[in-house]
C-alpha cells in the first residue's frame, strides 16, 4: 500500500463531491417555502435617518430596526484602556456610517421580487460630512463617526522597548519611509449567505451560514438573540471560500436569524458580487512611517515608527477594530534581530466599510513596511538588500528567540530560507542582466520579502491581545463503527483546505486507516463537541493535534481488545493496513470494531464496549508555532506604459512537518496569488463622498490564470517542538509577503530612473506617475 | 410570464420564465440544477459556465427568452463525456480545486479549450482560462491538470487512430 499517513501526498476525499457538480452550497440547499431577502443597504456614507417609508402593501414583508427592538448589536469592545467602543446593529438605528450599511430586510419569493421591493421604499437620509481619509478623520473638526466619542480615534497603541534614542546617537544612519496599503475586499468565490428556521420537533432555530466558525457564531448569535444555546444550531454547508471575512459575527447573520424566529418559515439571504464588495468587511488599509537608525553596514540599531489603520466604521466581533494596529506594531520588526523599537499603533474610525481579518491580517502590511524599509536602508548604504537581510536577521542559533515585542520564534533558519531564495531566483544573473539591459527596453528588478507568521496560536496569544473570545483548543470526537470504519467529528470547518483529507491521514498514522475510509464531519455546531474554527492558520496544528490524540487513546483500546483476541500482549500490537497485528496473528479493525459495538461478550474482562474517544488537544506552548519564508520575485517593468509583468516568482517556505505537500503547495501558492492581487489589482477607491467606487469585478480586479506565473514553491522543515507532529500552520503565508517582494522588485527596476513607489496597488498609473515625478525631480 | 421550449442536458423542458430569468436562475431555481454556480451575475467570474448549442457560455447574462430551441449542457448532464471524465481525473490528480466554488465553470471551459485546441500550450492555456476566476488554487493547480488532461486526451485518441490502422 502506498505511503498514507503524515507527509504523504494523498489525493483529496472531499474532491469527488465538487468535481460533479455536489457540492452543497448555501445557495444549493433546497427548503420548502423558503423565502429570499434583499437588504435595502445605504446609499450615502454618514447620514441620520429622517424615515423610512414602506408602502402599505408591503408591510408585512419589509423589516427595519424597529421590528427587532430585543435584538443586540455586536458590540466588539477591545480590553485595551482607551479602546472607544461602539454598536454595530444588524440593521442601521437611527444614523448610517457606511455606503452598503444593511438599512432593510426586504422578503419575498424570489431575490429578483425583493430587489423590486427596495426600489419602492422611501428613506430620506440628512446626510453628514463622509470621513474619508485617515488624516481629514483625526484633524479638528471633523465629522465624528459615533456620536459619543470624543474623537475618530478609536485607539493609540504605544510600544517602547530598549532604547531607540541611544540608537539613534550610535547609527551612522537615519533611514526614513513612507508605505501605504490601499482598502481592498477579500472575494472568496461564493459570497456569504445566511439560511434560518425554525425546528419544532428539536425546538431549535436552525441557522446555515456560510462561515468559517459555527461554533462560535452560534454563541455569540445567542447572546444577540437572546436564546439560550440549546435551542441554537448552526451549520455551515460547503463554503466556496472564506479567507477570513468569513469570519466575523456578520450582521446579515444576527438579521436573518431574528427574521427567522419571528416568522413561521425558511428564510435566506445569498450576498452578492456587488453586496460583497460594499458590505463585507473590508482589509489592508494601512499607513506606515517608519525609521530605521543603522550602521554603515546596514544593521538596524534601533526602529522607529508610526503605524496607521483604518479600521471603517465598525468593530466587528470577535476581532475589535483594533487588531490590524495591534499586530502590526507587534510584529512589525520581521524576522529581524531589532531590539530597540518604539511604535504607535493608531486605529482610526471613518466612514466605510469596517475592516476585518483577511488572509495574513495585519502581517502583509507590517511585512511590507519593514521589507520596504530594509531595501531603502540597502540603496543609501550602496549594498545588496540580500546582505542587508542578513545582516539583521535572527540566527538559527538564537532560537528559541524572543522578539523586542515577547513573541517566541521556536525554531528555523531564517537566513538560510533567504539565502536559497536569492539562489533559486538566480540573484547574480539578474544582476549581470540589469547591467546588459533588455533587448525590449523593460527595466527588470528583483525583490525580498521575508516574514515570520505566527500560527496557531492559542491562549496566551488571545488572552494578550484582550479578545472576548480566547480561542485556546480544538475536539475531535473519534467512532471507530462496527464495520471497522473511522468517523472524525471536528470542531473546524473546511472550506478548501483539504482537511477532510489532511485529518484523515493523521487518523492514519495512529490507527493505520486508509485515509479514503475515514469520514471528517465538520462545520455544524450539532456534530461535534465545541470548537474553534478555520482560521489564524490553526486547523492543521489544532485539529490535528486532536485527531492525533484521540485516536491515540483508540488505539491503546483497540490494543487491548486485540490482544484479548489475539491471545497476545497489548504492548505487542501495532496498527497496519487496516489490521490491528501481532507477529503472525492479525486482527481487523472490522472485527475489532464488531466486538466493541455488537458483542461485549468477546471484550476483555472488564472493558467498557464502545469505540469513541472525545478529547481536546491544545499545543505545549500556547504563543504559537512560527512558520517563516522569503519570497522572491522577478520583474519587468515597462516605463512607457507602466505595466509590471512578473518573469518568475520563488517562495522557501518552512511549515515545519509537512502533511500533505500537495496540499501544502496549493495553500502557498493560493495565497501567492492573492497577495499578487494586494500587491498590483485590487483596491476599492473612494472618493469625497465616501462612495467606494470599485463595486463589480469590471472594476474591482483579481488576479485571473494570465497574471499569475507558476510559482515555484521550496521546502525547509523545521518542525515545532510545541505541536503535536511538529506541524506549524501555513495557511495564510503565501498572501503575506507577494506586496513586499513585488514592489521591493519594481523599485529595483525603476532605480536607474530615480523612481520610488510604496503604495499598493501598484498600479499602471501609479507606475507612470512616480516616473514622472522622478523627471521632475530632476529637471 | 413567457413559455419556452429547450433541451437541457438532453432532456426536453417547457418553462414559465419572467423575461428577466437568466439561464442561471432558470437552472437552478427552476430546474434544481446546481452544479451551475453564481460567482458575480455580471459575466466576468465564469462559475456560471455552461454549454449553450455545444460553446461556453455564461449562463448569468444569457437570459432564458432568448434561448428557445437551444440545446443546453451542464455539469451534470456530462457525466458520461469520456473528455469530461478524464478532465476531472486530471483536476483531482493535479489539485486543481479547493473550495470547490469555480470548479463547474473551470471544467466546462476546460472541456471546451481541449476540444478547440487539444495542444495547447501553457501560455495560450492561461489565456484561454481569462474568464474563469479562482481565487483558491492560484490557477497552478487548474493549469497542471488542464494539461495532464490534455496529454490524456492525446493518449487515447493515439491509441483509437492505432486501433483503426
Amino acid at each position: 500500500m502506498a505511503e498514507q499517513g503524515i507527509g504523504a501526498r494523498v489525493l483529496r476525499n472531499e474532491d469527488d463531491r465538487f468535481l460533479n457538480g455536489r457540492g452543497q452550497y448555501l445557495g444549493d440547499l433546497a427548503m420548502l417555502e423558503c423565502q429570499e431577502v434583499y437588504f435595502l443597504r445605504s446609499p450615502v456614507a454618514h447620514a441620520h435617518i429622517l424615515e423610512i417609508e414602506v408602502p402599505e402593501a408591503l408591510k408585512d414583508c419589509v423589516f427595519t430596526s424597529a421590528h427587532f427592538d430585543d435584538v443586540k448589536p455586536i458590540r466588539a469592545v477591545g480590553a485595551a484602556p482607551g479602546f472607544k467602543g461602539s454598536d454595530y446593529p444588524p440593521l442601521a438605528i437611527g444614523k448610517v456610517r457606511f455606503v452598503g450599511e444593511p438599512v432593510a430586510i426586504c422578503m419575498a419569493p424570489t431575490r429578483a421580487d425583493a430587489e423590486d421591493m427596495a426600489q419602492q421604499i422611501f428613506v430620506d437620509y440628512d446626510e453628514l460630512p463622509a470621513v474619508v481619509d485617515m488624516d481629514a478623520a483625526l484633524a479638528a473638526g471633523a465629522a465624528k463617526v459615533h456620536d459619543h466619542w470624543t474623537d475618530n480615534l478609536v485607539l493609540e497603541v504605544m510600544i517602547d522597548a530598549g532604547d531607540v534614542d541611544a540608537s539613534r546617537e550610535n547609527a551612522g544612519i537615519e533611514v526614513t519611509g513612507e508605505y501605504r496599503l490601499n482598502r481592498h475586499a477579500g472575494v472568496p468565490m461564493e459570497g456569504r449567505g445566511v439560511l434560518a428556521y425554525r425546528d419544532h420537533r428539536l425546538n431549535e432555530l436552525v441557522v446555515y451560514s456560510s462561515t468559517q466558525f459555527p461554533h462560535v457564531i452560534r454563541t455569540a448569535l445567542a447572546k444577540c438573540l437572546d436564546i439560550e444555546e440549546r435551542c441554537l444550531r448552526v451549520v455551515a454547508p460547503d463554503v466556496g471560500g472564506g479567507f477570513g471575512v468569513k469570519n466575523n459575527l456578520q450582521p446579515e447573520e444576527i438579521a436573518i436569524a431574528a427574521l427567522a424566529m419571528k416568522l413561521d418559515h425558511p428564510v435566506r439571504w445569498m450576498e452578492d458580487r456587488r453586496e460583497h464588495l460594499l458590505g463585507c468587511a473590508h482589509t489592508r488599509e494601512h499607513r506606515y512611517r517608519l525609521t530605521a537608525f543603522a550602521d554603515a553596514k546596514g544593521k538596524i540599531l534601533g526602529l522607529d515608527a508610526d503605524i496607521r489603520v483604518d479600521a471603517g466604521a465598525y468593530s466587528v466581533w470577535p476581532w475589535t477594530s483594533a487588531m490590524e494596529a495591534g499586530m502590526a506594531a507587534g510584529i512589525l520588526v520581521g524576522p529581524y534581530d531589532i531590539r530597540n523599537y518604539r511604535a504607535r499603533a493608531m486605529t482610526i474610525a471613518t466612514t466605510k466599510t469596517p475592516m476585518g481579518p483577511y488572509r495574513g491580517v495585519a502581517r502583509t502590511g507590517a511585512c511590507f513596511g519593514i521589507e520596504r524599509l530594509l531595501d531603502d536602508i540597502a540603496e543609501k548604504i550602496g549594498r545588496d538588500p540580500v546582505d542587508v537581510r542578513l545582516e539583521n536577521m535572527v540566527q538559527p542559533g538564537q532560537m528559541p528567540y524572543k522578539t523586542v515585542t515577547n513573541k517566541l520564534f521556536d525554531s528555523g533558519d531564517y537566513p538560510e530560507a533567504l539565502r536559497r531564495a536569492a539562489m533559486a531566483i538566480g540573484l547574480d544573473d539578474i544582476r549581470k542582466r540589469q547591467d546588459a539591459g533588455e533587448a525590449d527596453g523593460n527595466l527588470i528588478g528583483v525583490g525580498f520579502g521575508c516574514y515570520t507568521e505566527q500560527t496557531a496560536h492559542g491562549t496566551d496569544e488571545w488572552v494578550a491581545r484582550g479578545l472576548p473570545v480566547v480561542f485556546g483548543f480544538e475536539p475531535t470526537v473519534a467512532r471507530l463503527l462496527p464495520d471497522g470504519g473511522l468517523v472524525l467529528e471536528v470542531g473546524i470547518q473546511n472550506h478548501g483546505q483539504g482537511l477532510e483529507t489532511t485529518l484523515a491521514q493523521v487518523a492514519h498514522e495512529e490507527l493505520g486507516v486508509d485515509p479514503a475510509k475515514v469520514v471528517v464531519r465538520h462545520g455544524d455546531s450539532s456534530l461535534s463537541p465545541y470548537g474553534m474554527g478555520t482560521f489564524a492558520s490553526r486547523s492543521m496544528v489544532m485539529a490535528g493535534g486532536a485527531v492525533g490524540r484521540a485516536c491515540g487513546i483508540l488505539r491503546e483500546k483497540i490494543a487491548r481488545i486485540a490482544a484479548h483476541l489475539l491471545q497476545a500482549e497489548a504492548s505487542e500490537i501495532h496498527m497496519r493496513d487496516g489490521y490491528a497485528v501481532a507477529g503472525e496473528r492479525s486482527i481487523s479493525l472490522a472485527e475489532i470494531g464488531e466486538a466493541a459495538s455488537l458483542h461485549p461478550e468477546r471484550l476483555p474482562p472488564g472493558e467498557d464496549p464502545g469505540l469513541e474517544v472525545s478529547t481536546v488537544y491544545q499545543p505545549a506552548l500556547s504563543s504559537g508555532a512560527f512558520s517563516y519564508a522569503t519570497h522572491a520575485a522577478l520583474v519587468a517593468l515597462d516605463a512607457e506604459l507602466g505595466t509590471i509583468k512578473l518573469l518568475d516568482y520563488v517562495v522557501v517556505h518552512d511549515c515545519g512537518t509537512v502533511v500533505n505537500p500537495m496540499v501544502v503547495d496549493g495553500q502557498i501558492v493560493g495565497g501567492v496569488a492573492q497577495g499578487i492581487g494586494t500587491a498590483l489589482y485590487e483596491e476599492i477607491p473612494y472618493d469625497e463622498n465616501g462612495q467606494p467606487l470599485a463595486t463589480t469585478f469590471m472594476d474591482y480586479l483579481i488576479p485571473g490564470a494570465a497574471e499569475v506565473p507558476d510559482i515555484r514553491v521550496l521546502h525547509m522543515s523545521s518542525p515545532s517542538p510545541h505541536t503535536a507532529y511538529g506541524i506549524k500552520g501555513l495557511g495564510e503565508g503565501g498572501a503575506i509577503a507577494p506586496p513586499a517582494a513585488i514592489l521591493n522588485a519594481a523599485n529595483d527596476a525603476l532605480r536607474p530612473l530615480g523612481a520610488r513607489v510604496n503604495e499598493t496597488p501598484l498600479s499602471p498609473e501609479r507606475v507612470r506617475a512616480a516616473i514622472a515625478a522622478a523627471r521632475e525631480a530632476a529637471e | 410570464m413567457t413559455q419556452i421550449n429547450l433541451t437541457i442536458n438532453g432532456r426536453a423542458v417547457k418553462a414559465e420564465i419572467e423575461p428577466r430569468c437568466s439561464l442561471a436562475d432558470l437552472l437552478r431555481d427552476h430546474l434544481q440544477l446546481t452544479a451551475t454556480h453564481l460567482g458575480c451575475e455580471h459575466g466576468v467570474c465564469g462559475a456560471c459556465t455552461v454549454l449553450i448549442n455545444g460553446a461556453q457560455a455564461r449562463s448569468c447574462i444569457a437570459l432564458g427568452v432568448a434561448l428557445e430551441g437551444a440545446e443546453i449542457k451542464t455539469l451534470e448532464g456530462m457525466a458520461d463525456d469520456a473528455r469530461m471524465q478524464v478532465i476531472k481525473d486530471a483536476f483531482h490528480q493535479e489539485h486543481g480545486l479547493q473550495c470547490g466554488f469555480c470548479t463547474p465553470g473551470m471544467l466546462i471551459s476546460a472541456w471546451d479549450i481541449l476540444g478547440r485546441k487539444p495542444d495547447i500550450t501553457e501560455a495560450d492555456l492561461r489565456i484561454a482560462l481569462s474568464g474563469n476566476l479562482c481565487r483558491c488554487t492560484g490557477y497552478q493547480g487548474i493549469v497542471r491538470s488542464i494539461l495532464l488532461a490534455a496529454r490524456h486526451l492525446r493518449q487515447i485518441d493515439e491509441t483509437q487512430k492505432g486501433t483503426e490502422e
